[in-house]
């Protein structure tokens, strides 16, 4: 066998699906509020700082009807997912959403962000030039996936 | 006479808060923050201004998906606004005009009403969406007319989570006409933030020093292609490429933009960011959400769909009417674009003529204060009465 088709076998190419996966993880990491992990996570707390704000007055309120912050999760923890699928309104949440464009979609170079007109034959991500290509396949193509 | 109403614009990324006889709001981080170098306690709202070293902020949002799902931080941020080192006052036996966003979700009506009777013990809630009281404000500051019941305009609310474009005709919300676009200010900053680390240096931590870079150097194009050219030639790249100097929270807190032919001594050892055509590939987003794989229309096709939900004859007022509020609406050259886009959808014989006001952050506060100050508020006002008896049905039955 050919050297040249022992390569391309050895090359793994990135199938639709896995593609539209992908698609959708970069949508997701769009509505992200953190990248990183909470900087106190590992923290802990010394039980020996004094608390200064707790007066004996403002005890005395909190017996009262305040309920706390913690009602307030246990009662109304439902996730955005849960909230879609009960929302019976009409119009709502997903019929407000704009169309889909008309337009055919441009494409840019995920490199260096000019047009694009090339893709790559693995992932699919879209390239411009031969430079940008290289570019990507040394620090990007099949690297980060899952 | 009752007491002075708090209007309170709570947004997902700021709340604009005061009291309606106040000149103008607080405009209040509306999420705690954790920072890395000060490990002892965390920063709720404004007091992020006490923090010397902002790099790789943490953020606890109480919005996901522009609503309110997270009211433990969200009971947190209201109880540092309602306090002394907030507006200075607490909310009880006050009326509150406060807003949530369009298509609001039942439950989450449900928790917001439950949550100001039962914990701030309000005496009445006026709750409203930023557009209507945009549309308020805009009727209370335009000359020739005068009420509310003749208006026709569109509001295009450019937020944090995202864009809403929200027709009125004869005052009142057009609902079938509601367009939502999935891009904001949010998405914008973490679509730059990854741009920035592919292609310069690893900011993926920063999105608060990312979101500074944007308002600092971002703007919208008019012409897109054109904008491309210029980056793509060699000689007119300067016209657009610049150096962003990167804080250090030692010699400078905040990042600023290098200026070309006055190098600053101090400048010599601090980290710089080259950007070019990030500064309009990223708010074009909100032109074309398609650009990143988003299967939406942008703002201007969003409005001529927006526009086929209402009854033709109030069309061209529409068109002459369009306001555009919202956080994300500061970038430069937005209007001419929008005008530009919108000019070459509509048909000919309509003009097009869009306002966007000095402060497009506030000025949906501003309408909440007109409102709250207006004779007829009591007639708006759902009150704890109304609340005891009926609980959040007797709302919707208005």
């Amino acid at each position: 066998m050919s050297a040249r088709i022992k390569d391309a076998e050895k090359k793994r190419v990135l199938d639709g699906a896995a593609r539209q996966r992908r698609a959708r993880k970069a949508l997701e990491a769009l509505e992200q509020d953190n990248f990183h992990d909470d900087p106190h996570a590992d923290l802990v707390m010394s039980k020996k700082l004094p608390k200064f704000q707790d007066s004996i007055k403002s005890g005395k309120e909190k017996k009262g009807k305040r309920k706390g912050a913690e009602y307030f999760r246990a009662k109304y923890r439902k996730n955005f997912q849960q909230l879609l699928e009960e929302d019976k309104q009409q119009p709502n949440y997903v019929s407000a959403a704009a169309p889909p464009p008309k337009n055919p979609v441009r494409h840019f170079c995920a490199v260096c962000g000019n047009f694009s007109q090339y893709s790559c034959t693995a992932c699919g991500t879209r390239y411009c030039r031969v430079r940008c290509l290289r570019t990507h396949q040394d620090t990007r193509c099949l690297k980060w996936t899952a | 006479m009752a007491n002075t109403t708090v209007v309170l614009d709570n947004g997902a990324y700021t709340a604009k808060v005061g009291l309606a006889n106040e000149d103008e709001p607080q405009v209040i981080p509306n999420c705690i923050m954790k920072a890395k170098s000060e490990r002892r306690r965390v920063f709720v709202g404004n007091q992020i201004d006490e923090c010397r070293d902002t790099s790789a902020l943490y953020y606890i949002l109480c919005f996901q998906r522009g609503y309110l799902l997270n009211w433990d931080t969200q009971k947190t941020v209201w109880d540092h606004i309602f306090s002394k080192d907030g507006i200075g006052c607490s909310l009880e036996n006050r009326s509150i005009v406060i807003t949530e966003p369009q298509m609001n979700f039942h439950s989450v009506q449900e928790a917001m009403l439950e949550m100001l009777f039962e914990e701030y013990r309000v005496a009445g809630l006026y709750k409203t969406t930023s557009a209507e009281l945009a549309a308020f404000n805009y009727v209370a500051d335009s000359e020739e007319r005068t009420t509310m019941q003749s208006l026709n305009c569109i509001i295009i609310d450019v937020g944090y989570s995202f864009t809403h474009v929200v027709p009125f005709v004869l005052g009142r919300r057009v609902l079938e006409g509601i367009r939502r676009i999935d891009v904001g200010g949010k998405a914008l900053t973490n679509h730059l933030k990854e741009l920035i680390s592919y292609r310069h240096l690893n900011v993926m931590d920063e999105s608060h020093v990312v979101n500074q870079i944007k308002e600092d150097v971002c703007f919208v194009a008019e012409d897109f292609k054109n904008a491309m050219r210029v980056h793509e030639c060699d000689k007119k790249r300067k016209e657009i490429a610049v150096d962003y100097v990167l804080p250090d929270f030692t010699t400078c807190k905040r990042g600023y933009i290098r200026m070309p032919g006055q190098p600053r001594e101090e400048e010599e050892h601090q980290q710089m960011v080259p950007l070019c055509n990030e500064r309009f590939t990223v708010p074009e987003l909100l032109f074309n959400p398609s650009d990143i794989g988003i299967q939406q229309v942008g703002i201007p096709e969003a409005v001529v769909d927006a526009l086929k939900a209402c009854p033709w004859e109030a069309h061209r007022e529409l068109l002459l009417n369009i306001l555009i509020v919202g956080g994300s609406a500061q970038f430069p050259g937005f209007l001419p674009r929008l005008k530009r886009d919108l000019r070459s959808l509509v048909p000919d014989d309509l003009e097009v003529s869009l306002i966007c006001p000095e402060d497009p952050v506030r000025y949906a506060w501003y309408g909440g204060k007109e409102v709250a100050t207006s004779v007829n508020f009591e007639e708006f006002v759902y009150t704890r009465e109304e609340y005891d008896e009926y609980g959040i049905h007797g709302l919707h039955q208005r």
